[in-house]
């Protein structure tokens, strides 16, 4: 089994996911998937695929909560939004990803 | 991973299906939805289906990446496995079996020698709360433990506050008359609160309760739940009936639950009344439980008994000053030190064989991965990691293990069955072995330890050899590492088998010095029994002595019977009754033991009186009391009291009196000297012993030995018939022959003998196997190389003891490993020993030569085939 290779880094697309929920309540996967990439501009090549494995994966953790809906193409497809887990887990995912970043960020400065 | 993903996982593993259905509308609509943007922006529709595709990112990856988050992929991978590993084994059906077979007679046994293990030490006993029931004990001297008097127990009943109930009990046998045909029984006298003790309640009726055990109370009978359904056939209407017992009419007041007391030999109770003679202070006979108040430690009951014991002195000085009293907890009655040493040594024993199988298994694993080796090589070039292949290998000996594990179940349930009757004997009456949940457990565990012990080698062995020249059509096949390997595991268990078959002779050797020893009396054609003379039918000593001259009379009469001889005890058995000798002008007691024996006791054994003269019939009640004494005590005399020659001499002796009368000092005079009997257990020195007249001295409990001009077991229909005449109630109990009694007797340290035999027989077997597949591969390898040297000239000879020095080369080096073994394992082995070396000389060599041959008989097949290799047809096959 290979590893799906994603361009977003490594751990961070959960929490795009999770802050894309916030801002955006409830929406489905592709909307999510769509989102992201909006927001990111050009800067992240996201496949679009790999947000479902996330999703269904915040879901177990109790972050994301999955109802049914229609979609535009009048399917049935799961609609997700925010839990109060997942808001506690946003913030604290918010948190460590600014003291990993900050942190770094210093590190390159001193280093030069 | 937190429990709730776990949890998650695990429960979409059930849902798969459906999940995947979901997942499928999943992704079909991102794919429309995806589409209807890329439309909606300009592009054709084979374009915008096209960018819905791309910007999705590969679908089946998706999909696999979806399903390894939703669920536990190992999970999935090891059922697959599981699977493929069940249909491969299917196909290769010789092989699988010749696993599975080798796997369950290692689990098999381990499993039925785990269910004794945990029927004897791990489960709890078989009553109510039973850490709570304890032995009481008198301890004249630190280290010596004694039967209680009757006073003593009274006094700690009244006087102990850490117990909820506390009891008395005496053995006692009897003949029960109530279903036509007498029989004689094994019971226990004993005082009103036993079942308390025991927290044991009656299913029909009841227990006994406090007035039972009192003087003048009506004569009544408890009887186990065994004893009931196969004397009585289980008769609902059982408390109406009355039973003779010993003469005397009893009526049953109660049968008890089914339960642990069916297994004992015991099968029925009665109240213990104190009689005034046994109310003395002087005589310990009584065996004491109680059951601690729930709270009260072990230690808090027996700090409490050594206060009632420095009350008891001060009222009674008569009680040991440097004595006490100890509380010991009933498991350890039960389950001795000889019993948990044998028990131990058993199992080691049964753990090496499962060594064996597994090695076995090893080699049988490896040499079919030989064979794999070009599957492997094909799955290897088309992707699977080596840890994917390490793991699909693993799965197939789990397969092999689960299957091995059930079938090995199914032996230990039939090992059970077969080998309970001939254990229970050996094992507390309280211990079932049975095929429980734990013991399943267990079955589980060794089964799942033995593939993994049998599999991960194999497993990394076979995944580790190169693929790549594996895939290599011209590939022999034979790899050096790999058949050094597969040489390795031979010579473990060579060196396994060699412990355990020196451990099985060394204890052989045991029994049949056992067996050997001198016993000091003649043991062929003799036959044993037991009965009780019926106390209310012959209440003085004066009758009593007539009924003793009449049986013995009446039974020498009998078809067959030579001589015939009674006492209170079997010889070869240890003499409970001890007394003192007192002599004149010597300060002190000699402290001796006591037996009752008839004129014709030393006769019937052939024990020579080797000064004065035996029992006669005119040493009866009345006349001057007499005692003959055995060699052991005439030594003693003649060191203590400087009694050169004690013939003609007389001593005091106290005597145990007979139904009311309390014990005396009377003179006796000693008349005679006999070599003395083997009454102690083996290793010990004879006791000093007097024998003193059944008619002086009359005791309702009888041993009978009787000799034969034939075949003892024949006499027997006599024997019943001339003691119905003599009384009809009488019935022979315990009958044996004398040569049975000293198998028991002598026997029990070598208990494990046949056990430990067995599992040798088994590891041989399975090492002479696993040398054979070794070296028939080894021959099956060589073929060329061996066509090729007949073709130059070799002669098949050569051939043949080729094959053979590889195989004897094996041996040995198994054989020195096998050696070092024994010599680390001694001081285990001792304690089992008698007499017998655990490094003696003739059962190592025995051993080793045995093991050698057998080796080389398991070489001599593969050895006559490569011999008989044709160098023409291996040649060409070789085109």
């Amino acid at each position: 089994m290979s590893k799906q290779k994603t361009e977003v880094p490594y751990g961070t697309l959960d929490l795009l996911i999770l802050k894309t929920l916030e801002a955006m309540g409830t929406m489905h996967g592709y909307a999510i998937a769509r989102r992201i990439e909006q927001v990111s501009g050009d800067v992240l090549q996201l496949s679009q695929g790999s947000v479902h494995p996330s999703l269904i994966r915040l879901e177990q953790e109790g972050w994301i909560r999955r109802d049914w809906g229609i979609s535009e193409t009048n399917r049935k497809v799961k609609f997700y939004s925010l839990t109060r887990a997942g808001r506690r887990q946003l913030r604290v995912a918010v948190d460590s990803w600014e003291k990993a970043t900050g942190m770094v960020a210093r590190f390159l400065k001193a280093s030069i | 991973m937190n429990i709730r993903r776990a949890i998650e996982r695990l429960l979409a593993l059930l849902r798969k299906r459906e999940l995947d259905c979901e997942l499928e509308n999943e992704i079909a609509s991102h794919l429309e939805l995806a589409e209807r943007d890329a439309i909606a922006r300009g592009l054709s529709p084979e374009a915008a289906r096209r960018l819905a595709r791309l910007s999705l990112g590969g679908i089946e990856q998706v999909k696999e990446e979806h399903r390894a988050q939703r669920s536990t992929q190992l999970i999935g991978t090891l059922l697959r496995d599981a699977r493929y590993g069940m249909a491969s084994l299917l196909r290769a059906s010789g092989f699988t079996a010749a696993v599975v077979s080798v796997l369950a007679l290692g689990i098999g046994a381990n499993v039925a020698m785990f269910s004794v293990v945990d029927a004897v030490l791990l489960k709890p006993l078989p009553f109510p709360e039973p850490d709570r029931i304890v032995r009481i004990w008198d301890a004249p001297k630190p280290g010596v433990v004694n039967a209680t008097s009757a006073p003593d127990f009274l006094d700690w009943k009244r006087l102990a506050t850490g117990f909820e109930a506390m009891s008395a009990e005496q053995p006692i046998s009897g003949t029960l008359d109530g279903n036509g045909e007498p029989i004689r029984l094994s019971g226990k006298a004993v005082t009103a609160e036993y079942f308390q003790v025991f927290a044991t309640n009656a299913q029909l009726g009841r227990t006994f309760t406090a007035e039972d055990d009192q003087p003048g109370a009506a004569s009544v009978i408890v009887l186990s739940h065994a004893a009931w359904q196969n004397y009585f056939g289980g008769d609902p209407k059982i408390l109406n009936r009355r039973v003779i017992l010993d003469g005397e009419s009893h009526q049953i007041i109660g049968v008890l639950l089914p339960g642990a007391f069916d297994r004992d030999q015991t099968k029925f109770w009665k109240p213990l009344i104190f009689t005034s003679d046994q109310k003395l202070r002087a005589i310990h006979w009584l065996t004491v439980y109680g059951r601690l108040r729930s709270g009260v430690s072990l230690a808090q009951a027996s700090d409490r008994m050594q206060v009632i014991h420095a009350a008891l002195l001060e009222l009674e000085p008569i009680n040991f000053r440097e004595g006490s009293i100890v509380v010991w907890p009933l498991a350890r009655l039960l389950v001795g030190d000889d019993l948990r040493r044998s028990i131990s040594v058993a199992l080691g024993a049964v753990v090496l064989v499962l060594l064996i199988a597994c090695a076995n298994v090893a080699n049988l694993l490896l040499a079919k991965g030989a064979t794999r080796k070009k599957e492997l090589a094909v799955r290897a070039a088309l992707g699977a990691s080596r840890g994917r292949l390490v793991r699909q290998l693993l799965t197939e000996s789990f397969v092999l293990g689960l299957l091995g594990g059930a079938a090995g179940i199914a032996v230990a349930y039939v090992l059970i069955r077969v080998a309970t009757p001939m254990l229970s004997k050996s094992l507390p009456f309280t211990a079932e072995v049975s095929l429980n949940l734990r013991v399943l457990s267990f079955a589980g565990a060794i089964a799942l330890g033995a593939s993994l012990l049998a599999g991960a080698l194999p497993a990394l062995r076979t995944s580790f050899v190169n693929l790549a020249a594996s895939s290599n059509l011209s590939d022999r096949g034979s790899s050096k590492a790999l058949a050094g390997v597969r040489q390795l595991i031979v010579i473990g268990e060579v060196a396994v088998s060699l412990v355990l078959v020196c451990g099985a002779l060394l204890l052989l050797e045991s029994l049949l010095k056992l067996q050997s020893l001198d016993t000091g009396v003649h043991i062929e054609n003799v036959i044993t029994m037991s009965t009780d003379l019926p106390v209310g039918a012959y209440p003085t000593p004066e009758k009593a002595a007539l009924f003793y001259q009449a049986v013995a009379q009446r039974l020498k009469a009998a078809p067959g019977v030579v001589q015939v001889g009674i006492s209170t005890q079997l010889p070869m058995q240890w003499i409970v009754n001890g007394e003192g000798i007192e002599i004149a002008g010597l300060g002190k007691t000699v402290w001796v033991r006591f037996k009752r024996v008839d004129p014709g006791y030393f006769d019937t054994l052939g024990i020579p009186v080797v000064a004065g003269r035996g029992i006669t019939s005119q040493d009866r009640d009345g006349v001057q009391r007499v005692m003959v004494i055995n060699q052991a005590l005439a030594a003693r005399l003649a060191d203590v009291a400087g009694m050169k020659d004690p013939v003609g001499k007389t001593v005091r002796v106290s005597y145990p009196g007979y139904v009311e009368k309390i014990d005396f000092l009377p003179e006796v005079q000693i008349v005679g000297i006999i070599r003395s009997e083997r009454v102690a257990s083996p290793g010990d020195a004879d006791p000093a012993v007097v024998y003193v007249p059944f008619a002086q001295a009359p005791d309702p409990h009888l041993r009978f030995v009787i000799r034969s001009s034939f075949e003892a077991a024949a006499v027997m229909p006599g024997v019943r018939e001339a003691l119905r005449e003599v009384d009809p109630n009488l019935s022979p109990g315990d009958v044996a022959t004398l040569e049975q009694v000293r198998t028991r007797t002598f026997s029990r340290a070598s208990q494990p003998v046949w056990l430990i035999g067995a599992f040798a027989s088994v590891a041989v077997l399975l090492t002479a196997i696993g040398l054979f597949g070794v070296l028939s591969q080894a021959v099956t390898q060589q073929r060329r190389e061996i066509g090729i040297r007949i073709a130059l000239g070799a002669r098949q000879f050569d051939v043949l003891s080729r094959i053979l020095r590889n195989a004897l080369s094996m041996i040995l080096i198994g054989l020195v490993l096998g050696m070092l073994g024994v010599f680390a394992l001694t001081r285990v082995v001792k304690s089992l020993l008698f007499e017998v070396s655990p490094l003696d000389p003739r059962a190592l060599t025995v051993a080793c030569v045995a093991t050698t041959l057998i080796g080389l008989l398991a070489g001599f097949l593969p050895a006559v085939h490569a011999a008989r290799v044709d160098p023409v047809a291996t040649l060409r096959d070789e085109g």
